[in-house]
């Protein structure tokens, strides 16, 4: 069976020529739960853009064995579900409703099939009564709820994630960690909150200056106190504890 | 932050709100086109037409001072226009209203009807936009054959113009926060260019963003979407109702009051 990512020595230079990934290797199984860690600017959104394909560097890059390519792309982009930083950038349809039914409209799906997989999404995110609201009439958890409602709607095997917990109350924050914590899909997570991915994957990535400079046991890692210090990074307090 | 979204009642359950969005936009284009064709005198027939719009926001349990509002935020443009026409056309002219007789100019009544008219057709907007839900006037357009970008592009605004908005008002705050005294009117417009730079580029970074999520979910240039509408036996009956009313003042009332 073929690995969820299979990253083989990327690497990708910003138009002004900033160096944003280098030589960056990584293998991801399925039904793994990733955290991309990192300081601000060390490349992990940029990471995760390049596995659906939305930035092209030097190097290959795998997704569930498919190459990324002009036309692998189609098929890539139903198997890898992206979950952007700001929720307003991904919904973007009049209705909650609308914009969960979107990606299995574009897939193709039957009016019948694109209702039952927006009903099931929406279930588990736990908007169900929300669907015929607007986006801008929900509140931040809702929109972080309804942004992953998108993705799942369409069933990827694999989902990333940026900054998920970005302006999210403890509550909130809460609930979005149940919520992905039982999700069976591959998860790949970037974020700077350390408790954030304690709470959730079982292995770390730690990047820096577009380099990985770490990988491996969530907890090992982090308890590193020297690394991610050295890094910008801190351990976090369940940890600490 | 919260805003005052045009289609704040559309939400509500009335019989004017279950009705198909196409047939509330066709019956609205025609009531417009023939309250502009009025002719300019005909000051009377005009509160005959206002009856229209005026029953269609009472079923539609719109309030009334909100429909005003509305009016009164878009009305200055109209003000000036319809102020302006007393002053080059002063033809005298008599009025009669009833037992009451008095003498006036043209450029007034032209005024009046402008602003009638202006009333008149923007109370009928407000009543299709406030028991019509934006998405379900998008689909209704996009069935009635107005081009997919054009509707695309609507969809983004009303999606969009909100966080533009906040984005603005965040702006303003931060300079609220730091300007401290009167920096001059050149320094002020350089300043303002600056933000507008800002806000422009934000933009654009969102667009882009915007993109991405789109293309992330499969968007290959077809706007494609599940359509709710149904023209029901319902709507043929408002449609009936429509014609009898706008026949009924173009043909009988009309003739009478001209």
């Amino acid at each position: 069976m073929p690995k969820a990512i299979e990253i083989d020595s990327f690497s990708y230079k910003y138009p002004d020529g900033t160096i944003a990934l280098s030589k960056i290797t990584l293998n991801i199984e399925h039904n793994q739960k990733v955290a991309l860690l990192g300081p601000n600017g060390a490349g992990k959104s940029t990471l995760l853009l390049a596995m659906a394909g939305f930035v092209k560097g030097t190097g290959k890059v795998l997704i569930d064995g498919l190459e990324i390519n002009r036309k692998n792309l189609k098929k890539i982009r139903t198997c890898i579900g992206c979950c952007l930083e700001n929720p307003d950038d991904q919904l973007f349809m009049p209705t909650l409703f609308d914009d969960v039914a979107f990606g299995p409209l574009n897939m193709g799906l039957s009016a019948e099939q694109v209702k039952k997989r927006v009903a099931n999404a929406l279930e588990t995110v736990g908007l169900s009564e929300m669907a015929d609201k607007a986006p801008n009439h929900l509140s931040a958890g809702q929109k972080r709820a309804a942004a992953i409602a998108t993705i799942l709607s369409m069933k990827p095997k694999i989902i990333t994630l940026d900054e998920p917990d970005g302006n999210l109350d403890p509550r909130n924050r809460n609930n979005l960690i149940s919520l992905l914590k039982n999700l069976p899909q591959t998860l790949i997570i970037a974020t700077c909150n350390m408790n954030f991915a304690a709470a959730l994957a079982e292995r770390a990535v730690l990047l820096d200056k577009g380099r990985i400079v770490a990988d491996g046991d969530v907890k090992k890692i982090m308890s590193d106190s020297e690394l991610m210090t050295e890094h910008g990074l801190e351990v976090p307090s369940k940890i600490r504890e | 932050m919260h805003h005052a979204h045009i289609d704040k009642f559309a939400y509500q359950d009335s019989p004017i709100h279950r009705l198909d969005s196409r047939v509330k936009f066709i019956v609205l284009v025609v009531f417009t086109a023939l309250v502009i064709s009025l002719p300019r005198t005909s000051l009377s027939i005009l509160v005959c037409y206002a009856v229209g719009p005026f029953t269609i926001l009472v079923l539609g349990k719109i309030p009334l001072r909100f429909a005003f509002k509305q009016i009164l935020l878009v009305s200055p443009f109209v003000l000036v226009l319809a102020l302006s026409c007393p002053l080059y056309d002063k033809t005298p002219v008599t009025v009669a209203f009833g037992p009451l007789v008095w003498q006036s100019s043209l450029g007034w009544m032209r005024c009046f009807a402008i602003i009638g008219k202006f009333i008149i057709t923007m109370l009928a907007l407000i009543a299709l936009v406030s028991t019509t839900r934006f998405n379900n006037l998008l689909t209704g357009l996009q069935r009635l054959g107005l081009p997919k970008v054009l509707i695309i592009q609507l969809g983004f605004l009303y999606r969009y113009i909100f966080v533009l908005i906040d984005r603005a008002h965040h702006i303003l705050r931060a300079r609220a926060g730091r300007k401290l005294r009167n920096l001059g009117l050149r320094v002020e417009l350089k300043t303002v260019a600056s933000m507008l730079g800002s806000l422009f580029i934000r933009s654009i970074d969102t667009a882009e963003r915007i993109n991405i999520a789109m293309q992330g979910r499969g968007f290959d240039g077809n706007w494609r979407c599940l359509s709710k509408l149904q023209i029901r036996r319902y709507d043929f009956f408002f449609v009936l109702i429509a014609a009898l009313f706008m026949l009924g003042l173009h043909l009988f009332v009309r003739p009478i009051l001209q």
